[in-house]
């Protein structure tokens, strides 16, 4: 697969033109929503609680992920019970630089995503490797990663034509929730352009 | 003239002493520095004659000051006295005291430890015309005069440690030791080893030193100052003191302050209450002798002190060194001092060498184990009338001689006998028995489950049996909690009743412990209905009288239906007898006063006498209880001493911390055990985390006083899950501890 | 009381259990994960929650009490044997009903070396091994050696031994051993295994039996201490997982097959051995016993499930209670809420063979890996004989879950005899249609091909 140019320079242009990236606060399970703690438009912190959510008769403040400013935040559900995975309202979290160069390498890459919420390590060979080479080519078959889930580890595989570890979107030994990406890879050709590409990026962004 | 610009210093440095102890408001004593420090900037201008003029009229006012300050002398400004820069330090002493001395182990700032001096020394006595001289040792704190890099004589764990090192040193040549006490308190941190850990080592290792030991006392602050203060003679400066924390520390708790400077008022109120005065120790009898000081304190430049101090000292190891021979020469040496004196004698009577031949060794160790024993047992309250001790001991001689028949003369052709066996049935496995069947029946007790064999036709009804189970109070709730966990390790929430019930306070995802109260380990530790409590009427009193105590310790009592923080009981693990020594939250949050550290020590003799394990089970201690002062102090030697003896007659001794295991009793008759394990939940050190951040200025990692952490330090032996806490003692009980165990 | 049942599962067997109350005239509240939307089960449910995890008891009891549900019903798998909910349910404040035996029977039956040590107080046959875990390396050598000593001299051949984690499960902490010599390695290997995975050291050691066909009988009990059994199937071919692929009813055909034993007999002993631990623990809900059959006609009880099960439904096609068909899903609800029987076992006959297929997206080729991805056509001709169990929709496009297990559907086919059930169900096989892609856009895989294969092995002893 070939990087689209253009579809790169749409992504900068949305970018600049919403510098945000959106995260939704959703109820991780059921339970009566208990308490607002933010208002609309507030801007909260990593860790700031956010909600309280009650469950058995057990009180749990969900609180920010990331720190940016509360949107579409549904007051009319104070008090009701709630199904999981309720959208009660989003977190616009204004974009530095570095998540910029991420959010683009993440429309761009080829993303290997987490297929379970586990833990996940790089594996020991792409480990060193990475060390070593900093954008090491791993071929097909090869395994990438290894998650550890309910205590059992499972190799992740590159699958499809060789490619080159671009960026790692993940800590190691951290919880990843499914879905989210791991890895982001791409040819070997395609590394200098995407290098162009960050540093147009980090140029043009401003300092925050 | 210099002589009198000398003069004129000595008077402001006199003023600014006094205006320091007493505080800016006594009487006019800004206005008199401010004169004086006028006149020095005057000096030259003005005439000698009108100098020397004023000078004496200052010269008797200050005088009268002095005089007035010293009447008016209140227990904090002593504690400034102690504090203050002016005052003599240990390297002060070295010059003065001591003929000739050769530091060892580091010089000033090149030092492994500067708080901590050690000297090898060479001390001086007159006898009519000859001189003799006495090789010491000389270990101390060094507070430096205002030098940073002695951290205020505050010890860090390896300043301990290079103590201990001389002290064998001393031992193996055969010299005594005279310790000079002047911390603060140690240097709270964890390391390898960790503050609490060296300071138990020390008094462990101090308990059975084979060397007359003399300690002085101008600043006794707490563990830092037992860390070399169990001593055969404990010396005091009349303005010194010797508290089982710092009045601000007190205030600071008594006050429930989290950060910033306790009021004042209360601190002096605390200083007061803590009885930390060399007067006050006396009478508590937690120490020996004062040595008389200047009204206000010593300082750097009062000869006439340190040749009293010297007299003191001399006259200290004499009196132990002739404690281990015959009674005879002692009231003689005693009777050779013209009593009453307040003069000091220019020269001795006689000479006393400070060797000790082996059986004055043993005599040394029986009298200072009979001293620390002894010593503030007058405080134990409830229970411990003459008679009531007297019987006890006579019931514990009874003891003593029929455990001695049966494991001490029994015990050979009992061994004989089981080789025998054992050879016998080598080859099938018949034998091994009764060695798994008890980790079995351990395993399904762990397990929840009693698995008799099935004889009823309904099975339910046979392991239901609620009336036998347990049931912690904290179980009987329909709700969930989240575990703290939940985030990183994807916890499911737990249900109340299953989490305290079946899960043992466990989170069966990720092992996280939440607390449980003492009554679940009484209840699921050991066997069932074996539990009898013993010397339950000793209670903790109110020996200093401290303001409110009586009425904290009744409430305490009151809703904990226990006399003190201490339990102590013999009970059955798997069928093996152990006694346990149990320190619990519930009461004053697991601290150790006089009551509990009685009840430990008479635990000790316990087991001891009846050939049993020892376990202490730390449920939570907070430290030493600061309303008992030194009394409370004094725990840590005490305790210390009858472990060691335990441990040394050859028994087991293990302790287990849970929650939070902190300060005094860790640093000694907990930390000294050479089994030491601890709990997943345990939070093992010793000082708090603000403390630590208060002294070090440092932020304290929030995982500092993890047992990981204490497991890295080589503090503990292991760390166990609170689920396999009884099949892990068993397992102890049977590979562990020394040769006099009843059922070795 | 209007009872509403709450259903704590998924895919087919809530469905089941939606026509079984709606045929008792029961409300019933439906919950789902959001993987699951899709699914029939919530298509069908007029009332319904989105929950986070079918197994996280907290989110079934919350929604319960919401939806004000009297009673649940755990189906399969997920809470359906874990004693611990079942507790939870009826110890509660607001107590249910939990539509299953009684939490102290789930304890007490779903530990295996419970299960066996019972059995060997009630002299019931279990698979010769420890019914105590070993924590002791000598004390398993001398079991090993007895247990080597019996298999030969029961004509084994071959004789092997299974070590297992005694808190082990599904397979793992499983290793073979040939010989004595191998027994204390692997033994310390397992424990280290089972003291890091189940945080308990113990082990037991079980004689292997290589071939042998696996019974299981299909019992009733009230809590009113009514008891009857509904025969039994065969469930003998599965995956190597373990899986159950094939099962029929009853659990043995002398017309069919030649046995060197006396099958109806042998039939008669499980059957009444598994009526003896039942009666023994008060059993009151539905719930399998299994068993391990020999070619010499020797049986061993291997394990108790004490819930519903996917294949019920091969019994209760050829069940009659006075000649009227049986719903087991009924019955257990009904009993459940605390009605009697009405019947008594002499009343309970049977009528021809059943067998169910169970339709699975895995590829059988590359270790029966579970697929996952779109299905775009399912489609089967109808027939009376036939039942299909989905929540697969046909009426368009289904993603497959990956969180749950790959099982498509069931398919039930009942014949006068084995012979006219087995040409019926290569009939339905061979006319059933699964197309559809996976993730990655390959056409997908399912087990069809395998289950033709294997229907030509049932009721054959095979190792």
């Amino acid at each position: 697969m070939a990087l689209n140019h253009k579809r790169i320079n749409q992504l900068l242009q949305r970018l600049r033109s919403h510098p945000y990236r959106i995260y939704p606060v959703e109820t991780p399970h059921t339970g009566y929503l208990r308490k607002i703690l933010v208002t609309e438009e507030q801007e909260v912190s990593a860790g700031e609680g956010l909600l309280v959510l009650e469950r058995e008769r057990n009180l749990k403040t969900l609180r920010a992920r990331v720190g940016g400013r509360v949107r579409h935040l549904r007051k009319d559900l104070l008090g009701r019970f709630l199904e999981a995975g309720e959208k009660v309202l989003e977190i616009w979290h204004p974009l530095s630089q570095e998540e910029a160069v991420a959010e683009v390498l993440r429309e761009t890459l080829v993303v290997v995503r987490a297929p379970e919420t586990a833990r996940y390590l790089l594996a020991p060979e792409v480990e060193t490797r990475l060390l070593k080479e900093k954008r090491p080519l791993v071929r097909p078959g090869e395994e990438l990663l290894i998650m550890t889930f309910m205590k059992r580890e499972t190799p992740l595989r590159h699958e499809g034509p060789p490619m080159v570890i671009f960026k790692l979107f993940f800590s190691p030994h951290q919880v990843v929730p499914a879905g989210e990406p791991l890895l982001g890879l791409c040819l070997p050709e395609e590394v200098p352009y995407l290098e162009r590409v960050m540093a147009r990026i980090q140029e043009e962004w401003p300092e925050s | 003239m210099s002589e009198l610009y000398q003069e004129l210093i000595d008077l402001w440095e006199r003023a600014v002493y006094l205006r320091d102890i007493k505080g800016e408001d006594f009487e006019d004593i800004l206005e008199v520095v401010q004169h004086l420090e006028d006149l020095r900037h005057r000096f030259y201008e003005e005439s000698p004659a009108g100098m020397r003029e004023r000078l004496r009229s200052l010269h008797s006012k200050i005088h009268e000051l002095e005089d007035l300050a010293a009447r008016t002398l209140t227990p904090y400004e002593i504690v400034k006295i102690v504090r203050h820069p002016q005052r003599f330090t240990l390297l002060d002493i070295l010059e003065n005291v001591y003929d000739s001395y050769t530091e060892l182990g580091g010089e000033g700032e090149i030092n492994i430890d500067p708080a901590v001096v050690v000297a090898r020394a060479m001390i001086s006595r007159r006898v009519g015309d000859r001189v003799y001289l006495h090789q010491v040792m000389v270990i101390g704190h060094e507070k430096g005069h205002g030098e940073e890099f002695r951290q205020g004589g505050s010890a860090k764990p390896w300043g301990n440690e290079k103590a201990l090192r001389y002290m064998r040193l001393a031992e193996t040549e055969g010299i005594p030791i005279h310790f000079y006490i002047f911390t603060p308190g140690a240097y709270p941190i964890e390391d390898y080893p960790g503050a609490a850990q060296q300071i138990a080592r020390n008094l462990y290792t101090m308990a059975k030193l084979k060397v007359p030991m003399v300690s002085f006392i101008s600043e006794g602050g707490s563990g830092g100052a037992e860390a070399i203060g169990l001593t055969d003679f404990r010396l005091m400066a009349s303005r010194g003191y010797y508290s089982v924390i710092s009045p601000e520390g007190a205030a600071a708790i008594e006050a429930k302050l989290r950060e910033g400077r306790p009021p004042r008022e209360l601190v002096e109120r605390c200083a007061r209450n803590l009885r930390l005065t060399a007067e006050d120790n006396l009478r508590l009898g937690t120490v020996d002798r004062i040595v008389p000081e200047p009204p206000l304190g010593a300082r750097r430049r009062d000869y006439a002190f340190f040749r009293r101090l010297r007299y003191e000292m001399i006259r200290a190891t004499d009196e132990v060194v002739l404690h281990t021979r015959s009674l005879r020469t002692f009231r003689k040496y005693l009777l050779s001092r013209k009593d009453g004196q307040e003069e000091l004698p220019e020269e001795f009577a006689i000479y006393v060498n400070w060797e000790l031949s082996e059986d004055e060794k043993e005599v040394l160790l029986e009298n200072r184990s009979r001293k620390y024993r002894e010593m503030g047992r007058w405080a134990v309250c409830g229970e411990a009338s003459r008679l009531k001790t007297f019987l006890e001991k006579g019931h514990d001689l009874g003891t003593k001689v029929f455990h001695g028949l049966r494991y001490g003369v029994f015990r050979h052709s009992q061994r004989a006998f089981r080789r025998m066996f054992e050879e016998l049935r080598e080859e099938s496995s018949a034998f091994l028995k009764p060695v798994t069947d008890p980790v079995k029946s351990v395993y399904n007790l762990i397990a929840g489950k009693k698995r008799r064999p099935p004889r009823v036709v309904s099975l339910v009804e046979r392991l239901e049996e609620p009336e036998e189970l347990y049931v912690s109070p904290l179980a009987l709730e329909d709700r969930t909690v989240t575990c703290p966990n939940a985030e990183t390790h994807g916890c499911p929430d737990l249900w109340v009743p299953d989490l305290y019930g079946e899960f043992c306070g466990v989170c069966p995802n990720c092992g996280y412990h939440f607390p449980l109260e003492y009554q679940w380990y009484i209840n699921n530790l050991f066997d069932r209905g074996s539990v009898r409590e013993f010397n339950e009427g000793i209670s903790s009193g109110n020996p200093l009288n401290f303001e409110g105590y009586a009425e904290k310790l009744a409430e305490a009592r009151q809703r904990t239906g226990c006399n003190s923080a201490m339990l102590t009981f013999e009970a059955c693990i798997g069928g093996l007898s152990v006694i346990v020594a149990m320190l619990i939250a519930d009461f004053r949050q697991g601290t150790v006063g006089v009551a509990e550290g009685e009840k430990f020590i008479r635990a000790c003799d316990r087991a001891r006498i009846t050939r049993r394990p020892l376990l202490a089970l730390v449920h939570t201690t907070g430290g030493i209880r600061i309303h008992e002062g030194t009394l409370g102090v004094i725990q840590m030697p005490r305790c210390t001493m009858a472990v060691r003896e335990y441990v040394d007659s050859g028994g087991l001794y293990l302790v287990v911390y849970d929650n939070n295991s902190y300060a005094g009793p860790v640093a000694s008759f907990l930390g000294a055990a050479p089994y030491q394990f601890a709990l997943r939940s345990t939070r093992l050190g010793f000082a708090g985390p603000r403390v630590i951040h208060e002294t070090t200025g440092k932020p304290v990692p929030p995982d500092y006083h993890s047992a990981e952490n204490a497991l890295r330090r080589g503090h503990i032996q292991g760390i166990w899950d609170r689920r396999e806490l009884r099949l892990k003692l068993y397992e102890a009980l049977l590979t562990m501890g020394g040769p006099n165990l009843y059922y070795r | 009381m209007k009872h509403r049942v709450l259903i704590a599962n998924r895919g087919e067997i809530a469905l089941r259990i939606m026509d079984a109350c709606e045929d008792l005239g029961l409300e019933y509240v439906a919950v789902y994960t959001r993987a699951d939307e899709e699914s029939l089960h919530v298509q069908r449910a007029r009332q319904k929650y989105r929950i986070s995890d079918y197994r996280d008891p907290n989110e079934i009891l919350a929604v319960a009490d919401e939806a004000g549900c009297t009673a649940i019903h755990p189906g399969y798998g997920f809470l359906a044997e874990d004693f611990r909910f079942a507790r939870r349910v009826v110890k509660r404040s607001s107590p249910l009903i939990f539509i299953g035996p009684r939490w102290e029977v789930i304890r007490d039956l779903g530990s295996k070396l419970h299960v066996k040590r019972l059995a060997r107080e009630l002299e019931i046959p279990v698979v010769p091994g420890t019914s105590e875990p070993l924590y002791n390396e000598i004390e398993a050598e001398a079991r090993a050696e007895a247990l080597f000593a019996w298999l030969s001299e029961n004509g084994e051949e071959d004789p092997r031994l299974l070590i297992k984690a005694a808190a082990g499960g599904g397979g793992m902490g499983i290793e073979e051993v040939r010989e004595l010599d191998e027994v204390r390695p692997v033994f310390r290997r397992v424990r280290a295994y089972a003291k890091r995975l189940f945080g308990d050291e113990g082990v037991v050691i079980e004689a292997r039996l290589r071939r042998f066909q696996h019974l299981e009988v299909q019992l009733l009990g009230t809590p009113k201490g009514e008891l009857v059994h509904f025969g039994t199937r065969n469930c003998t071919i599965q995956s190597p997982g373990r899986q159950k692929r094939i099962e029929l009813a009853p659990g043995f055909d002398p017309r069919f097959k030649n046995y060197t034993f006396d099958a109806q007999a042998l039939e008669e002993e499980i059957i009444s051995h598994s009526l003896k631990l039942a009666e023994a623990v008060e059993y009151d809900s539905v719930g399998t016993w299994e068993w391990l059959v020999t070619p010499e006609g020797k049986a061993y009880l291997l394990e108790v499930n004490t819930r519903i099960q996917v294949e019920n439904e091969v019994t209760a096609r050829i069940a009659r209670i006075r000649g009227k068909e049986v719903n087991l899903l009924r019955e257990q609800i009904r009993v459940a809420l605390g009605e009697g029987l009405g019947y008594v076992q002499k009343d309970i006959t049977f009528e021809g063979t059943a067998l169910e297929l169970r339709l699975v997206a895995e590829d059988t080729e590359r270790g029966f890996r579970p697929l996952s991805g779109v299905i775009e056509r399912f489609t089967f001709s109808e027939a009376p004989w036939l039942t299909v169990r989905t929540h697969v929709p046909r009426d368009r496009s289904y993603h497959i879950p990956t969180e749950y297990d790959p099982n498509l559907a069931l398919a039930i086919i009942w014949g006068r005899d084995t012979q006219e059930v087995l040409a019926r169900a290569r009939e339905f096989l061979g006319s059933v249609v699964i197309q559809g892609r996976t993730a990655r856009g390959d056409p997908l895989v399912t087990n069809v091909p395998y289950l033709q294969e294997k229907l030509a092995e049932v009721y054959e002893f095979r190792s």
